[in-house]
């Protein structure tokens, strides 16, 4: 038990909990913790521009590694700045901690200068939400965060301190490690979806981000090659089974592969595993899978029979569940008319684009070759929109945890603060953010921060001169209305090349398909400052496939009003 | 709209009902009534509520997202709200 400040005893807590990289800002609140960090020798600060860097950086840090990723802010508008990065990573279960200034405890209440109510203001979007009030609580609170971001099903979770409990004087008595409790899967359920699937006919595994965050793609293979079981990912699975495994089918929903949605539509099976059956997946709701039983495994009881009931609950992390399935399924079903049926859907329609008839580069090929020179072994981040469905569709992911993106809560600018985190997190793989023009306007403030810090991301600016997905919206559903989706990057305003060299970066700029290959190696070629690359592409290339919002994913379209699986008599 | 009564009992810490009542707001669960007494232990709350939800909607699911709250020791939807009132 030794003497310290608060302060001393916080970054000590966090060096006890394994924390070695902190994304922030400093400021009134906070500043006491920033001293004792200048002498930390295990824990090393990122000084990010925009607290939204910090908790995006983080997030990307902790999807990398799987480890917890901590961001800290100040007090007010340093808090209230992290409120998206905690949203966000509420929706996508991903573990930061986060750290936030108040002010001291004698003024909370009276409309202090820099005071905002964060613990309040984050209720909906953390599983838990700390203010400490006496400095001896520390060590024991950022324990507790450690362990309750990382534990069942993953999230942010908030730690408040004012700034006279920084100050102060206390002791510092480690925290007693804290044990998360695990759930055994329940034998009875693992029997009853184990004789499901070997009866099925039309089974499918629908495999969401849960196995990713479980570690499990390795049980997920043994399984899926020993039952024959088609497999399908979710946007935030996407890697989670190797894209050129013969089982898999691509990703489902909106703008899914037509095998995959198929897959699940005439499904007589769902093997659900860490998925919450999102509105993106699903469609319109009543219309899904309507002939498949659900076996549905998560390790959040509140998410089975959410949206879809489940014919099989089963609640468990997805590593246990499918390490029991491995030993209670004994026999595999005969899938030989199913899989004549979907390799058929695959032959006729395989995923592709049209070059635009302007001449002008097609998106879609930038992000295929981007895919194909860098490789499997790089980790990929996107942020929100056209660039984000192509970066799940043309680039082939063969390891889980090697596309990071903003799911749930759909956050544009998260691409390039998630790279930043997920490059500090594995600094020996290549890390690519591919973003949108839009997106990358919203955060590239970050690109200053991995320029000075020795963060060398690449970043691939999918310029079509448009907020894309918006604007593809506006063409099917407005009458090509195109009312302020225009964003004037194609007059380069801004010039991204000159703004990547006044960030710190190099900047290139491609705009021929001959020029392509090169630019990437280029790219790939600069090891000591980050690189962005304006790739200026068409503006009318479009997301196909498509099943439009409102409808049932029976009326996929292949490209606009060819409805493949709706036509047809398949 | 269908009635129920929950039986909570809750830590006895600053922000815990704020936590409940942000759920029951976030979730779309209208609340009727809600009574809060510390027990005698001191360390925990007892909290009884009667919420309204959306047809078709299940007081499962509720149930088990108020059990993900760090705060929240335990709940039950207690049977029959009719008979068993707030404060009877």
């Amino acid at each position: 038990m030794d003497t310290v400040t608060g302060a001393s005893s916080l970054v000590r807590a966090l060096e006890d909990a394994g924390c070695e990289v902190i994304f922030g800002i400093p400021g009134g609140a906070i500043l006491p913790a920033y001293d004792p960090l200048l002498d930390s020798m295990k824990i090393r600060h990122v000084l990010v521009r925009h607290e939204q860097g910090a908790g995006h950086a983080a997030s990307g840090y902790a999807q990398a590694t799987g480890r917890v990723g901590v961001c800290v802010a100040t007090s007010g508008p340093g808090a209230t700045n992290l409120v998206t990065p905690l949203a966000d990573a509420y929706m996508d279960s991903v573990p930061i901690v986060a750290i936030t200034g108040q002010v001291s405890r004698s003024v909370i209440g009276t409309d202090a200068f820099q005071e905002a109510d964060i613990r309040s203001i984050s209720l909906p979007i953390t599983k838990h939400a700390f203010q400490v009030t006496d400095p001896a609580d520390i060590p024991a609170v950022i324990a507790e965060a450690f362990a309750l971001a990382a534990g069942g099903r993953p999230g942010p979770v908030l730690v408040d301190i004012p700034k006279d409990v920084l100050a102060a004087t206390t002791t510092y008595t480690p925290a007693p490690p804290v044990r998360n409790p695990r759930v055994t899967p329940a034998a009875n359920e693992i029997r009853r979806a184990a004789n499901l699937i070997a009866s099925s006919r039309r089974p499918v595994f629908y495999i969401g981000g849960g196995v990713v965050r479980a570690g499990a793609a390795a049980e997920l293979r043994t399984l899926a090659e020993r039952t024959g079981i088609p497999v399908v990912t979710t946007l935030m699975a996407r890697g989670a089974f190797p894209d050129s495994h013969r089982q898999h089918l691509g990703m489902p929903g909106m703008h899914g592969t037509v095998p995959a949605v198929a897959a699940l539509q005439q499904a007589d099976l769902l093997i659900a595993l860490g998925t919450r059956f999102d509105d993106r997946v699903t469609g319109v709701l009543e219309l899904f899978a309507p002939n498949a039983a659900v076996i549905h495994a998560d390790i959040d009881p509140a998410e089975i029979s959410k949206n879809r009931k489940a014919d099989v609950p089963i609640v468990g992390d997805c590593k246990d569940v499918l390490v029991s399935l491995n030993a209670a399924v004994r026999r595999a079903p005969v899938l030989t008319s199913w899989w004549a049926y979907l390799d058929g859907l695959r032959d006729r329609f395989p995923l592709g684009y049209d070059w635009p008839a302007d001449g002008k580069l097609a998106p879609q090929y930038v992000i295929e070759r981007i895919g194909t020179l860098v490789g499997p072994e790089a980790i990929y981040t996107a942020g929100v929109g056209q660039h984000q469905m192509w970066a799940a569709q043309y680039v082939g992911y063969e390891r889980p945890g090697s596309f990071i993106n903003s799911g749930g809560l759909g956050t544009m600018g998260f691409a390039v603060p998630a790279a930043m985190g997920a490059q500090c997190g594995v600094p020996d793989r290549a890390v690519w953010a591919i973003d949108g023009d839009g997106c990358f306007q919203m955060t590239n403030q970050e690109l200053v921060t991995c320029a000075l810090e020795n963060i060398p991301i690449k970043v691939a600016i999918i310029n079509n001169g448009n907020l894309g997905m918006v604007r593809q919206w506006q063409n099917l559903f407005y009458r090509g209305r195109y009312s302020n989706t225009g964003l004037s990057t194609h007059q380069r305003v801004p010039d991204f090349v000159a703004l990547a060299e006044a960030l710190g970066c190099v900047g290139l700029r491609c705009a021929e398909k001959s020029e392509v290959d090169d630019v990437i190696m280029r790219a790939m070629e600069v090891r000591d400052r980050p690189v962005v690359v304006d790739f200026v592409v068409g503006e009318d290339a479009q997301v196909w496939p498509m099943v439009a919002a409102g409808t049932g994913n029976d009326e996929i379209m292949t490209v606009r009003g060819i409805k493949p699986l709706f036509d047809e008599d398949l | 709209m269908t009635r129920h009564a929950l039986s909570m009992v809750l830590s006895n810490v600053p922000g815990a009902l704020a936590r409940v009542v942000v759920l029951f707001s976030t979730r779309g669960v209208d609340v009727e009534s809600l009574s809060l007494d510390p027990t005698e232990r001191g360390d925990v709350s007892r909290m009884d509520v009667v919420v309204g939800l959306p047809a078709g909607r299940s007081p499962d699911q509720l149930v088990k997202q108020l059990s993900r709250l760090v705060d929240v020791k335990s709940v039950v939807a207690v049977a029959d709200p009719a008979r068993d009132q707030i404060g009877a």
